[in-house]
């Protein structure tokens, strides 16, 4: 690892990558430098490097760190079970790209049993997804907890490239899926990701070209839900579908 | 008043104190900018009603108005999409609404019908079918079958066989159907799909039913 000259950089993640490692990567090119979430859509032009018929989320992360090139003292990327293989393979183009790539594999034994104070908390949906996402970086518990709720609705999946899909749910959602498992510390434990309330109604979404599809779907069938899936930005008939669930569910 | 369904190739336009219902394609609509309408529920309707209806929940308000069974389910299978309800006890139970895969199936089967110049009610069904994944998918089958040999109203009807298919699954391959939408007035549609279950169709205004709720 090389610490020196990265005055004005950044330290670029993906996925849930290990706290340790995250923190060692941090110690060793500088603590004050900001971090970056490259699974984030922020508007990076398109970099080509991968096919257009793939999962968007991959796609951000390749051209978020096309774009910042330089500034990215080191990318944490996550590559196991806890990500995808696309993550695994994202992480082999950002090491082509002459980037400082360190992976992550996140282990059953790092597990944590935090509480899910967002994913079962009242609140608008897109702050609290925010809000979970941020846990990765910083976990301490918040100081503006919401209070806890009996859902009405169910959310389940992963942060969707576009936000605007989030808008539609009551604020008396709750969270499930891989977004739960990162509040919770356990980003690859597959039976609380596929753990569900079967007795409201539940919204399965999932990026298209996702293998996370596959459980969307039958989940969707199991429990009486919807699966929804968006590539890049939400249009009006994915919109009008989950309005028209919410409601006549 | 006026009320109407914009689908995305079809609309349907009914005049609430005479009853009588006006379809027009959708192409005509775009091109006539004075068309405005009190509600309005579909794609192409949005910017021109008072108040818009979302299609899902117009097509569960009227299929309630038109069907009196306690459980049933609707599929409507549009141009560009395919909308499904599950009914039990009168309340909806599942609903689906298909928009990427399987999309504009019934607008490449029109496509195809007017380039084949085939007749529809005249048309059997075949036992064959094309896995159509979606419209243009479907239709490259549909060329391929053509340019090897099989008839062009026999790779039709077996384009149609696929979406029946599909739409089968997507309903959950209930045991009987109602059907709303164009496809109730293709016969041969009607006749491949009751080889997998049975069909009653709705006719092609069910949403407007829906959109009375609201006047």
């Amino acid at each position: 690892m090389s610490m020196t000259g990265n005055q004005g950089k950044l330290i670029g993640y993906f996925g849930f990558p290990r706290r340790r490692l995250l923190g060692e990567v941090r110690e060793c090119f500088g603590t004050g430098l900001p971090l970056v979430d490259l699974d984030v859509a922020a508007g990076a032009p398109d970099s080509g490097l991968l096919p257009r018929a793939t999962c968007r989320i991959i796609s951000n992360i390749v051209d978020n760190a096309a774009q910042l090139g330089g500034r990215l003292a080191a990318v944490v990327a996550a590559v196991g079970e806890d990500k995808c293989d696309r993550g695994r393979h994202a992480a082999w183009i950002l090491k082509g790209m002459g980037l400082e790539v360190f992976e992550s594999r996140f282990p059953e034994d790092e597990f944590e049993d935090r509480p899910l104070v967002w994913s079962t908390g009242r609140g608008r949906l897109p702050h609290r997804v925010d809000r979970i996402m941020e846990t990765i970086v910083d976990p301490s518990p918040p100081a503006d907890p919401p209070a806890a709720c009996e859902p009405t609705h169910g959310f389940w999946g992963v942060p969707p490239n576009d936000f605007r899909l989030l808008e539609l749910f009551p604020e008396t959602t709750h969270i499930y899926g891989w977004i739960r498992c990162v509040e919770a510390g356990r980003p690859s434990d597959l039976d609380l990701e596929c753990m569900v309330d079967d007795s409201i109604p539940t919204v399965f979404f999932h990026q298209s070209f996702c293998a996370k599809q596959d459980l969307a779907h039958n989940l969707a069938e199991k429990y009486g839900g919807i699966a929804v899936d968006c590539h890049q930005e939400i249009n009006d008939s994915i919109l009008a579908k989950v309005e028209a669930f919410i409601r006549l569910s | 008043m006026l009320i109407a369904d914009c689908g995305s190739t079809w609309t349907k336009i009914l005049e609430t104190a005479t009853g009588e219902v006006e379809i027009i394609s959708t192409r005509e609509l775009v091109r006539r900018g004075d068309l405005f309408f009190e509600v309005a529920t579909g794609h192409s309707g949005k910017n021109r009603c008072g108040i818009y209806r979302n299609e899902l929940i117009a097509l569960a308000q009227g299929s309630l108005a038109l069907v009196g069974d306690e459980d049933f389910s609707v599929v409507d299978v549009g141009g560009r999409d395919v909308k499904f309800i599950r009914f039990a006890g009168r309340k909806v139970k599942k609903l689906d609404w298909n928009l990427a895969c399987g999309s504009s199936t019934g607008a490449t089967i029109e496509l195809l019908g007017n380039y084949y110049e085939v007749d529809f009610d005249g048309l059997p069904p075949s036992g064959r079918w094309i896995n159509v994944t979606c419209g243009v998918f479907g239709m490259e089958k549909v060329l391929e079958h053509v340019s090897t040999g099989t008839p062009p109203e026999e790779a039709v009807a077996m384009f149609l066989h696929g979406m029946v298919r599909n739409v089968f699954d997507f309903s959950g391959r209930p045991e009987h159907l109602y059907l709303s939408g164009g496809f109730c007035e293709n016969e041969c549609f009607l006749k491949t799909m009751e080889k997998y279950c049975g069909v009653t169709p709705l006719g092609r205004t069910v949403p407007l039913e829906g959109l009375k709720d609201d006047i």
